[in-house]
């Protein structure tokens, strides 16, 4: 069987947001691949090592910036990657349509997507992909297990978990507590160098996202600097107290 | 092993770099690492962010079984194999590689210890020195972290004396076993080791190494050391009390133990220089991090000139020990890369490295020196806040300053930075003799127009060709007077290894920069603003050289040599400052 893992490179959390000329700039940024879509790709490597007869190949859309995050994925045990370059911004609809012909021409039985993309916090892409490819989809998985077709895992309800059995194909997404995804080791840093990273373009796929963004912006939190006259401390308390509760908001 | 990025990196060994001048296009620089490296780099940041970061506190709580299992796992991922050989259980990878690891680990001072005892000094004689047998026993036990290593030279009666060691050999009468006695002091690793190399002198005399296994009977580790920083890591004495060595575990020649002990040393200071990095980028971090939050007279501090001020000098900083650190491994590593094509035994590996000795030395001294003002100044841009454990800049503080003592002192790596520099010169290795008349013959005919490339760091690279003839006319003056004895003059030669020390960073950020082509405007303003800095410390290192050497009129027309060689219009290092100050403000981080 052949799964495919859905990568996509963003901001490290620990860094700062920057805009240039209305756009968000991560050319200076560190960025990393999303760590929803590592519990994919973690999935995925655990499926091949059950004995199961698995190939694993991972999908990035994007700049040329995107290899370095397949490379990552390649040295975590990926078998192979595909890189489709381009510069347009895709939202999650558009990027579906690159997802879903790339899952046909490949011939794949199982895919993983991020339950959420850390830089949009949108949660479309998988549920997007299986639509275009009318597969089930299953999302927010934290428990997966495969016999032969049969998928059966887990996952959580608002006051509990569910479980499901599905037969593939179909789009699995993930959530935090499914696995503890693996680092790349030194020696498979070095052996990734010598896997597969086809670049395809992205014109073949007939791509046209029709949102696009047109601004952005960083969201300044200005300080009001309001000293409370404290000659008369009940009356500076209570000011307080209705400042907090009717201005800032932030007791009831 | 991936390609050298330059092209003749034979040049600009053992102080060589005083009288050649080389283009950016010899240099290596951190813009020039391979993918590989930058994966490798990348894994080694998630591994110290995810696995160490969280674990500080019970580290620094002594909390030893912690310390072991991250070595562990860093053996697990491969970072601890970089220098051993494959067949052993390594990767057998560039010395580049080695030192990004280790200026990614360092975020927590006494991991980082913890971790370059056992790589460097605890691993490498073994690997060097070990034969087939030792090596196939021991070796990938240490680089796989299943066993730590520790490295026993010093004794409380001789550290930077190690030659004159007390702990004693002798074969036992059946010649089956070496008998140890004596006491080593402040032991890294010691309290968690499996395995100790071990110096002593045979009957006496001949200075040997020994492999030897915790649990020996006659080996004991004596209690922890209460540290002013680096307090995770362990530090101990070790008590040899008729301890039995197997014969089969002599490491090297008997006799030859020195060698061991010291070529060591060179790969422990460049390492020490990349972990100074590591540290410093950390630090660094948490200080603007802290300059961004604070408010004060109703503003953030760091928006503060003064503030800005230790922002900008700890980024320049920074900036010049990344250029000099990776120039001097990149170096190496491509002087290695050329061995490779033959058959290389480790002796020629040794033999390559020890012709950057003194280029290590210096990766040593100015690295620590540069990341002990730069933990001062983060701490106090932290105010009171600075001063308690609750922020990490009180313990960044702490932990920067064994740098200044292990590996030798700052003092012994000074010595040795002039005084092989002199040496090599005296036997015939360098063609110093030869510059320094040069320097004087150019003097007596005048100065000459300004020579060099144009671009915008002109006047940089003015002032370092300035700096090169400075310390050529310094060391001229000074061997002049003292001749034979100049050795004996420890200020003399310790104000050279300053001179030589600038040279070598301010030459380093220049190629960097240079190098870059433009790319980077925050590279050409630190390098501006770190030109100021060397040409402050060159100015009153010749200073003190000259008044040392000569007086009345000599002294006058020397001084009026000095001034023609210091002239320079200075950069406005205020604007400077802010700018690069804004710069890392926005990013949060230092950046290039
Ligand atoms: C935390 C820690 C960990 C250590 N880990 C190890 C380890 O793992 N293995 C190991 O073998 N050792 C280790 N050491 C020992 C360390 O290498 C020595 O402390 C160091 O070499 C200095 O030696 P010393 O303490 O005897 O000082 P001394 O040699 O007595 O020096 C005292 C002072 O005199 C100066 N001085 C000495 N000789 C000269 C000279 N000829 N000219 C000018 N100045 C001179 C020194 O620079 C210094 O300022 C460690 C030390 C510490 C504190």
């Amino acid at each position: 069987m052949r799964i495919l893992a859905l990568i996509r490179q963003v901001l490290d959390a620990e860094e700062t947001v920057r805009i240039r000329a209305g756009e968000v700039d991560l050319s200076a940024s560190k960025l990393v691949v999303d760590t929803m879509d590592e519990y994919g790709v973690e999935q995925a490597l655990r499926i091949r090592e059950t004995g199961v007869d698995a190939e694993v190949v991972a999908l990035a859309v994007g700049p040329e910036r995107n290899q370095e995050a397949l490379r990552t994925v390649l040295a975590m045990g990926a078998d192979r990657a595909i890189h489709v370059m381009t510069e347009l911004a895709l939202d999650p609809i558009a990027l579906s349509k690159v997802a879903a012909q790339v899952a046909q021409q490949e011939n794949v039985d199982l895919i993983f997507c991020g339950g959420q993309q850390a830089d949009w916090d949108s949660h479309a892409l998988g549920a997007a992909t299986a639509e275009r490819l009318q597969w089930p989809q299953l999302t927010w998985v934290n428990a997966l297990e495969i016999h032969g077709q049969t998928l059966t895992g887990r996952h959580d309800a608002e006051d509990g978990s569910e479980m499901f059995s599905v037969q593939l194909p179909a789009v699995i997404t993930t959530q935090q507590g499914l696995n503890e995804p693996r680092y790349p080791t030194v020696p498979n840093i070095m052996r990734a160098k010598r896997k597969e990273l086809r670049v395809e373009s992205m014109e073949s796929f007939h791509v046209e996202p029709k949102l696009k963004i047109i601004g952005a912006e960083i969201q300044v939190k200005a300080r009001l600097h309001k000293i409370l006259d404290g000659k008369d401390a009940t009356a500076a308390a209570a000011e307080l107290v209705q400042l907090l509760r009717d201005e800032a908001r932030v007791i009831a | 092993m991936s390609g050298p990025a330059i092209s003749n990196p034979r040049r600009a060994t053992g102080g060589s770099f005083l009288i050649e001048d080389l283009g950016p296009e010899d240099i290596f620089t951190l813009e020039d690492l391979s993918d590989e490296q930058r994966q490798i780099e990348r894994a080694t940041v998630e591994f110290a962010e995810k696995e160490i970061q969280p674990r500080i506190a019970a580290i620094e709580a002594k909390d030893f079984g912690v310390t072991k299992d991250l070595l562990r796992k860093a053996g697990e991922l491969g970072l601890m194999g970089v220098d051993v050989p494959e067949e052993h259980g390594g990767l057998q990878m560039d010395k580049v590689t080695s030192a990004l690891i280790a200026e990614k680990i360092a975020i927590c001072g006494s991991f980082s210890v913890s971790f370059s005892a056992h790589v460097g000094i605890g691993t490498l004689p073994l690997v060097w020195y070990g034969t087939a047998e030792q090596k196939k026993k021991y070796l990938s036990r240490l680089a796989s972290g299943e066993w730590i290593a520790a490295y026993a030279l010093s004794e409380a009666s001789s550290g930077s004396d190690a030659m004159n060691l007390r702990t004693r050999a002798k074969l036992s009468a059946d010649g089956k076993h070496y008998v140890l006695n004596g006491e080593k002091m402040w032991i890294s690793n010691a309290g968690i080791a499996n395995l100790f190399t071990v110096f002593a002198k045979i009957d006496g005399e001949k200075f040997a190494a020994f492999l030897i296994e915790a649990g020996t009977v006659g080996l004991a580790v004596g209690p922890e050391e209460h540290k002013l920083g680096i307090r995770g890591s362990s530090t101990c004495p070790l008590i040899l009390t008729d301890c039995q060595v197997p014969v089969e575990n002599l490491l090297g020649e008997a006799g030859k133990g020195h060698h061991i002990a010291f070529n060591i040393l060179n790969v422990g200071r460049y390492k020490l220089g990349a972990a100074a990095i590591g540290g410093a980028k950390n630090a660094f971090r948490g200080g603007l991090r802290y300059a961004k939050e604070r408010i004060a007279f109703s503003k953030p501090i760091v928006s503060f000139g003064l503030v800005q001020q230790m922002v900008a000098d700890s980024a320049a900083g920074i900036f010049a020990g990344e250029s000099l650190v990776y120039r001097v491994i990149g170096a190496i590593d491509a002087s290695l890369a050329e061995l490779e094509k033959s058959a290389t035994t480790t002796g020629e590996i040794q033999k390559r490295i020890e012709e950057y000795a003194v280029e290590c030395s210096i990766v040593k001294v100015w690295c620590s020196e540069m990341l002990e003002r730069l933990v001062d100044q983060m701490l106090q841009l932290h105010g009171g806040y600075g001063y308690v454990e609750e922020y990490s800049a009180e313990r960044a503080y702490r932990d920067s300053r064994i740098n200044k003592i292990f590996e030798g002192t700052n003092e012994i790596n000074r010595l040795i930075i002039s005084g092989w520099t002199m040496k090599r010169a005296m036997q015939g290795r360098l063609a110093l003799l030869p510059a320094i008349q040069r320097v004087m013959d150019e003097i007596v005919a005048g100065s000459k127009s300004r020579e060099g490339r144009d671009g915008e760091l002109a006047e940089q690279r003015f002032l370092l060709a300035n700096a090169k003839k400075l310390s050529l006319f310094c060391a001229g003056a000074a061997s002049e007077k003292f001749g034979s004895e100049l050795a004996e003059q420890q200020e003399i030669m310790g104000a050279l290894a300053d001179m030589m020390m600038e040279v070598l960073a301010l030459e380093s950020a220049i190629l960097r920069t240079e190098k870059m082509q433009g790319r980077s405007t925050l590279a050409v303003a630190m390098t501006k603003y770190y030109a100021a800095r060397s040409v402050r410390i060159l100015e009153t290192s010749a200073e003190r050289i000259l008044g040392a050497v000569a007086e009345g009129d000599m002294l006058r027309t020397r001084m009026a040599i000095f001034h023609r060689l210091t002239k320079h219009v200075p950069e406005n290092t205020v604007a400077l400052g802010r700018k690069i100050a804004m710069a890392m403000t926005e990013v949060g981080r230092y950046t290039v």
